[in-house]
């Protein structure tokens, strides 16, 4: 099921603008390998899922698949046919907002040829550009 | 201790974001040099030579700068680009070999236990790196973590990794430095769940309940 927050504050939100590149979430924190988005996008719900549900039908029982990214924007769509005006319409979805840097998703406890496999399934699902990354030198 | 690997660095005499952009385009690494209550040196590093002993675990560095000055420098921070994992810059603290330092080490898992060969098992590394106190000329490159020392066990703790002589760790002995959890139903694989549209909406937690509303238009009535 897709995933959207459990509370919030308000119902609500202005569309905004994305702009710039991801300075967090934008290096592999949990998993060995990562999938990094490359373009700024709304990532939606039903995709990120869609994604996991491929990485997960790939991998089997092997390894764990880290979420980085939580949609938790509310987008609204007004119903076909409305008239315009009467005030905002209501939720249609939720979405992620996505910046190019952005870890999208990381995989633990398998080959990197697998890993490799189960994000090129996942990218697939992305509406953004994406790349194989492994962990960042650290000292 | 392995032995310190030597790099020759030059001085860069002018500084800030357009001139150290040059010098990347160049293939030189911006970086610096402090401590030890010295002014701080602008240089610059070869930067593949630098990216090779980067690789390789290497954090203690006798660096010959140009003019004549040897620094033993340790890696004490990287700078990345702007998709986290080009490095853009790096900071070299001046140490002693006799100096007690803290450093973050990788460690290498090796082997496989006996409870991860089970159905269902998923092992799971929490740690990739361990943060240790040691001397400066006994830094190792890597610390091996032999994961047949868990044997039937679930987890294995920073108390139970065997660590080289003159290190300790910082990190409370309890914390989990590989864990092994189990898939128990078939479902839980990436089974999609069949969604009703509009049967679950979030909390609005700024917005009026209907008794309180009702209340509260009550008194403003008056």
């Amino acid at each position: 099921m897709p995933s959207m927050p459990k509370r919030i504050k308000f119902r609500k939100q202005m569309r905004g603008r994305l702009k710039g590149n991801a300075t967090r979430g934008n290096y592999v924190a949990f998993g060995d390998y990562g999938l990094q988005a490359l373009e700024l996008h709304w990532v939606t719900a039903r995709q990120i899922e869609a994604g996991r549900i491929a990485a997960q039908h790939f991998l089997r029982r092997q390894g764990k698949v880290f979420i980085r990214i939580f949609p938790d924007k509310p987008i609204s769509k007004k119903p076909l046919e409305t008239r315009m005006g009467k005030g905002k319409a209501d939720t249609a979805y939720w979405a992620a907002r996505v910046k190019p840097g952005t870890m999208l998703y990381e995989i633990a406890g398998v080959p990197e040829l697998i890993a490799k496999e189960a994000f090129a399934r996942i990218a697939h699902k992305m509406p953004v550009r994406c790349r194989f990354v492994r962990r960042r030198l650290a000292v | 201790m392995p032995k310190t690997p030597s790099i020759t660095a030059t001085t860069r005499e002018r500084t800030g974001s357009r001139y150290a952009q040059r010098l990347r385009k160049q293939g030189r690494l911006p970086a610096v040099i402090y401590g030890h209550e010295t002014d701080p040196m602008s240089i610059s590093v070869d930067e593949k030579e630098m990216l090779i002993h980067l690789k390789h675990g290497t954090h203690v560095l006798s660096l010959n700068v140009e003019g004549g000055s040897k620094e033993t420098c340790l890696v004490k921070e990287l700078q990345f680009g702007y998709l986290g994992d080009n490095v853009i810059h790096v900071d070299f603290a001046r140490v002693d070999l006799d100096e007690e330092v803290h450093v973050h080490v990788h460690l290498n898992f090796v082997g496989e236990p006996a409870s991860a060969r089970k159905t269902g098992a998923i092992l799971s590394h929490d740690l990739t790196e361990l943060e240790v106190i040691c001397k400066v000329n006994e830094i190792p490159d890597e610390i091996r973590v032999d994961l047949n020392l868990m044997e039937e066990a679930t987890v294995l703790t920073v108390g139970e990794v065997p660590l080289p002589p003159g290190l300790r760790a910082t990190a409370h002995p309890g914390t989990p430095v590989a864990h092994i959890s189990f898939v128990h139903k078939e479902e839980a694989v990436g089974e999609e769940v069949e969604v009703v549209s509009g049967a679950e909406e979030p909390e609005v937690i700024t917005e009026a309940k209907p008794d309180e509303a009702e209340s509260g238009e009550g008194g403003t009535s008056t």
